[in-house]
């Protein structure tokens, strides 16, 4: 874990020193975004991607920058299951913008920073407050908090904006985010504090982690549980604050949370997953504030959070361990795994029926062995012949099975009897209670299992209805499969 | 003589000025395999946890070793209940049998060679070792109970709490977890452990710390345990009453 | 900070509302009620159900449905609006679903993954087609009560009745109480006890889906006049207050109506005196009073519960 942290550590300030590299280096000159107002959506893209606009520098660089921070931070929120908090804490620094706006009625980014961040931390000990001194609980407590103070907020930003001085102050960008707004002193504060957010938690990581994972333990080893949780929410009002003006106060908790869920659906390992969240974040945010810009005026926090939910669908669907496609693909092949082992299983009976006299098995002989139509029959032969278990030959209606399909047939058969035999043997269940169950065991049993089933039956030759259970041909390759869920419990 | 593992004088504690536990006095010897046992809401796990300054208690004081518990957490090592965290939580079984290190490492450093390498002993002796690089929530009831024990072990702590290790655990788990505060208790150590399952305290424990809000009895299994003490604890809980008079009667 | 906030002169802040503006003043002040009721009414539920952030993210997520309604009617009609608010509100509700059932992000992630998302996507559709919308973006936080008197009014058999979103709020209003009161029993029931309300042959699943779109039904009414996010303090505050207030259900929803009426006042003098957002101002009054309960009632209700007799129904959802 060491260098592996130290590693995430590592690219996380090379991304962030790569960004400040462009910031510094790319000489400025063109015109600023306002100044061409007829412009296609062809030239708009061009300017941006070029990046010889200073503001479109600042914007997309003040993008990225808050994109790692909120995911990082949002990925400490996601594992405690504290998304939420993160958007009562989101909505409840409106009022302190407000403040820190009428400090001296412009848009100084440090008086916000201050003001909006004590906003931001009243909220939380508010929600703190209410679930210990009423019997509120939670939830509502932090519905509560999120829209009072967004009230509160909300009547400071209309009173600015009937002054003489506050109409064209630019307020109202902070409610859904403008990122052509990010000046050159928005992205220094907005570098200061993500490098702070990495930073503390590189330091602070093995702390962060087991106070997340397990407070209990963290403090009976003596840590500090109840300040690592304010560290976390103060970083996290940071995070927001520097977040509000590309993103704006509405939308930000999807900021952290979006990028963080993705990443946390695409990995199992706490570092990892805060790496990925960054980039995430980082994507989201560079791409958001390129599609705004591509239109007139129009807001960069929905296109963000857009980007950031189009990241998350990704990962839903096409994650390739927890993904709904790779377990849709999983549980398919499972299934044509066990219509195969079926099939084979179908005709060992048939087979033996005739006491193994000749080879192939006709498709009739199956049809009615399973009692199904000839046709499905071909389907599932041809299944069989795909995988290499058994061979048509072309002009007869039969088949015939390979050595590997041979040793399968009997290795299902071998488990369905064994299960079968070890249910009335040692569970005392009657011999025609078993067959229904031992129809599922014989699919999912492992060799180990096997092994440990005929050491208990004293290595039994014959079923509780008297059938022969077979032997495994020994071959140069054994089971066509690994056997998942056997070695799960212990 | 040197000072008891520990000792509790007098201990209170209460939600909302309601007592949970009353009066609490207790002098645990060295070297012994304490259960706790009781019924549902008799305190079990808040006196373990407010044993370790976990809760604020409302009077009384616990040291360890003589000295206040704050003082010697490191001496402490603790099984939390299994349920109380987020198995689905991004980090491999390594990763939480690491944690047991924190408490010796301090702020800002990270776990040594030395730390792995005592870690992975851990989980060899749990027998978890094939498991380490895997993610938490793909172990069964019993592995991730192992998990918390090599964690517990990974603290190398004279007393240990631990709250219902056996509570949902295969059979094989529960023969080689009490295989292993048998051998703990061989090297010395003191353990005092949550436990549900009435039957089954006569034959695992050293001593019995019978706990309904207050301290019933406590003392050695073979005096604490009859018919009378467990009546006092469980009061009139009849089918509890019978499987405690089966088990007296196996043990007569 | 003089100009900021206006001298509070008694005269303009309380008696001119009442005598030379009063037609418009009762128009909000009553719309203001109606509104907080009917949020009230349903948010009571809410908070029994610890569901007080689904109706948050309800709240957020009938935007795109709106904004779709328009696009497609072309009008502000309510049958459309109601219609895209209810589709907005199914799909809120299965995203949330689906996120946190098939997948292990939790259901706090979820909720906050599925409103985000579907509200981003309406303020986007009214930004791009804000000509052909008849919203903008601070309609959408804050709402437009303050314009209600400027609507005219609607007729009905020679009776002038008000402006039409009073009106139709004012039926929102009644058709909730009637549900809330006709179905007082089957509400409750299933909000505090499911396994009991299953054996008493009441279908909590079909419980549960009516009160969202009831949900859905009353937050698009209101949006117009406050918004989408001011609806969610219409939504808690009222039965918050009255949950510190009393811990009797028909008293709850009683004290709930009282609170929608007091803050909808209060709410109006103090937007005139500050001349803010009127209906960011109902909502700070009705934070105000909430404040009071809390510091008068709160601290000695938490002691009382613990002991009470009639209290079981909060206990037995704490376990």
């Amino acid at each position: 874990m060491n260098s592996r942290t130290n590693r995430t550590t590592v690219r996380l300030l090379y991304l962030l020193s790569s960004l400040l590299y462009l910031l510094f280096t790319t000489p400025a000159h063109a015109a600023r975004i306002g100044d061409l107002s007829e412009t296609s959506l062809w030239d708009q893209a061009l300017r941006f991607l070029t990046f010889q606009d200073p503001s479109v520098r600042y914007a997309l660089l003040g993008s990225m920058l808050l994109g790692i921070s909120c995911g990082l931070l949002g990925s400490f929120l996601v594992v405690r299951k504290m998304a939420l908090v993160g958007d009562a804490l989101s909505h409840a620094v409106l009022p302190g913008v407000a403040l820190g706006f009428l400090w001296n009625m412009s848009k100084d980014p440090v008086a916000i920073f201050i003001g909006a961040t004590l906003a931001g931390l009243l909220g939380t000990a508010v929600v703190n407050l209410l679930k210990q001194t009423t019997p509120l609980k939670e939830d509502t407590a932090l519905g509560l908090v999120l829209a009072s103070f967004f009230a509160v907020g909300i009547c400071l930003v209309t009173m600015i904006q009937r002054l003489p001085t506050g109409n064209k102050s630019g307020i109202d960008k902070f409610l859904f985010g403008q990122a052509a707004a990010i000046g050159a002193a928005d992205v220094q504060l907005m570098a200061v504090v993500t490098g702070l957010v990495v930073v503390v938690i590189a330091l602070f990581y093995k702390e962060f982690l087991v106070t997340s994972f397990d407070a209990g333990f963290a403090r009976a080893v003596g840590l500090p549980v109840q300040a690592f949780h304010y560290g976390l929410m103060l970083l996290l009002a940071f995070a927001v604050v520097i977040a509000l003006q590309a993103v704006g106060v509405v939308l930000v908790s999807a900021m952290l949370i979006t990028p963080a869920a993705a990443a946390y659906l695409l990995t199992d390992r706490m570092h990892r997953m805060l790496l990925l969240a960054a980039v995430f974040g980082m994507a989201a945010g560079a791409l958001g504030a390129f599609l705004s810009f591509l239109g007139n005026n129009l807001p960069t926090g929905p296109f963000m959070v857009l980007a950031a939910t189009a990241v998350f669908a990704a990962a839903f669907l096409f994650g390739p361990r927890h993904g709904i496609v790779a377990r849709w693909w999983r549980q398919r092949s499972r299934a044509a795994r066990i219509q195969r082992e079926n099939t084979l299983k179908a005709i060992y009976h048939v087979l033996e029926a005739r006491n193994f006299q000749g080879e192939g098995v006709s498709f009739s002989e199956l049809a009615e062995r399973r009692r199904e139509t000839e046709e499905e029959i071909q389907v599932q032969a041809a299944a069989l012949a795909r995988h290499e278990l058994a061979t048509l030959p072309g002009e007869a209606d039969a088949l015939f099975l390979t050595p590997a399909g041979w040793q399968t047939a009997c290795a299902i058969v071998r488990n369905h009897r064994l299960w079968e035999l070890y249910l009335t043997h040692t569970a005392q269940i009657a011999p025609d209670h078993v067959h229904e169950d031992a129809e599922k065991i014989e699919h999912v049993l492992g060799e180990d299992m096997v092994r440990e089933l005929e050491r208990r039956l004293n290595y039994a030759t014959k079923d509780p209805h008297g059938k022969v259970i077979p032997g495994v041909p020994v071959m140069l390759e054994t089971k066509p499969e690994a056997t998942p869920g056997y070695g799960r419990s212990a | 003589m040197s000072p008891p593992p520990l000792e509790i004088h007098d201990l209170t504690v209460a939600y909302h000025k309601k007592p949970v536990l009353w009066g609490v006095d207790l002098v645990v010897p060295p070297g012994k395999l304490v259960g706790i046992v009781g019924p549902n809401g008799a305190g079990k796990s808040t006196l373990i946890k407010a044993a370790m300054g976990l809760l604020p208690v409302s009077s009384g004081w616990v040291k360890v070793f003589g000295e206040p518990v704050a003082k010697n957490l490191r001496r402490v090592g603790y099984v939390p209940q299994r349920e109380s965290v987020d198995w689905d939580f991004p980090v491999s079984v390594m990763d939480v049998v690491l944690m047991g290190r924190y408490g010796k490492l301090g702020l800002l450093k990270r776990p040594t060679k030395a730390d792995h390498d005592k870690a992975r002993e851990c989980l060899d002796k749990v027998k978890m070792l094939p498991y380490a690089n895997r993610q938490i929530s793909n172990l069964s009831g019993g592995q991730q109970q192992r998990v918390f024990l090599a964690r517990a072990l990974a603290q190398e702590s004279d007393l240990y709490f631990m709250d219902e290790p056996f509570s949902g655990v295969d059979a094989a788990t529960e023969s080689a977890i009490i295989a292993l505060l048998h051998e703990l208790r061989a090297a010395g150590k003191t353990l005092l452990v949550v436990h549900h399952d009435l039957p089954t305290a006569r034959n695992y424990f050293d001593m019995l710390l019978l706990l309904n809000m207050r301290v019933v009895a406590f003392g050695p299994t073979e005096e604490v345990f009859n018919y009378e003490t467990l009546q006092k604890t469980y009061g009139g809980r009849l089918t509890i009453l019978s499987e405690v008079a089966e088990a007296v009667r196996v043990k007569g | 900070m003089n100009e900021l906030i206006p001298l509070f002169e008694f005269q303009r802040v309380f008696v001119t509302p009442w005598t030379q503006d009063f037609s418009s003043s009762v128009w909000i002040v009553l719309m203001g009620f109606f509104v907080a009721t009917a949020c009230g009414l349903v948010g009571n539920y809410l908070i029994l159900r610890r569901m007080a952030l689904v109706g948050d993210a309800i709240s957020h997520s009938i935007l795109p449905g709106i904004a779709v309604a328009f696009l497609i009617s072309g009008s502000r009609g309510s049958l459309p609006m109601f219609l895209g608010a209810l589709v907005a509100g199914a799909v809120t509700t299965v995203l949330i679903e689906v996120i946190h059932k098939k997948s292990r992000v939790k259901q706090d992630a979820a909720i906050g993954i599925a409103f985000t998302s579907l509200f981003a996507v309406g303020v986007i559709l009214i930004s791009l087609f804000a000509s052909k919308v008849d919203l903008d973006q601070e309609c959408v936080l804050y709402g437009e009560i303050a314009f209600i008197p400027l609507e005219g009014m609607v007729e009905f058999a020679g009776l002038t009745l008000g402006p039409p979103s009073v009106v139709r709020m004012a039926l929102v209003t009644l058709v909730v109480a009637l549900l809330v009161g006709l179905f007082y029993k089957e509400l409750l029931v299933s909000s505090f006890d499911p396994a009991l309300a299953f054996s008493l042959g009441i279908n909590s699943t079909f419980v549960h889906y009516a009160l969202m779109a009831m949900l859905s039904v009353v937050v698009v009414s209101a949006f117009e006049a406050v918004g989408a996010i001011l609806v969610i303090a219409m939504l808690i505050l009222p039965g918050a207050t009255a949950t510190l207030l009393s811990h009797r259900f028909p008293v709850m929803l009683g004290l709930t109506v009282l609170h929608a009426a007091l803050s909808a006042v209060l709410g109006l003098h103090l937007g005139v005196w500050l001349n803010c957002s009127l209906a960011a101002a109902m909502v700070v009054a009705g934070t105000g009073l909430f404040i009071a309960a809390a510091a008068v009632f709160g601290y000695q209700q938490t002691h009382a519960h613990e002991h009470s007799q009639n209290n079981n129904l909060r206990g037995r959802r704490g376990d």
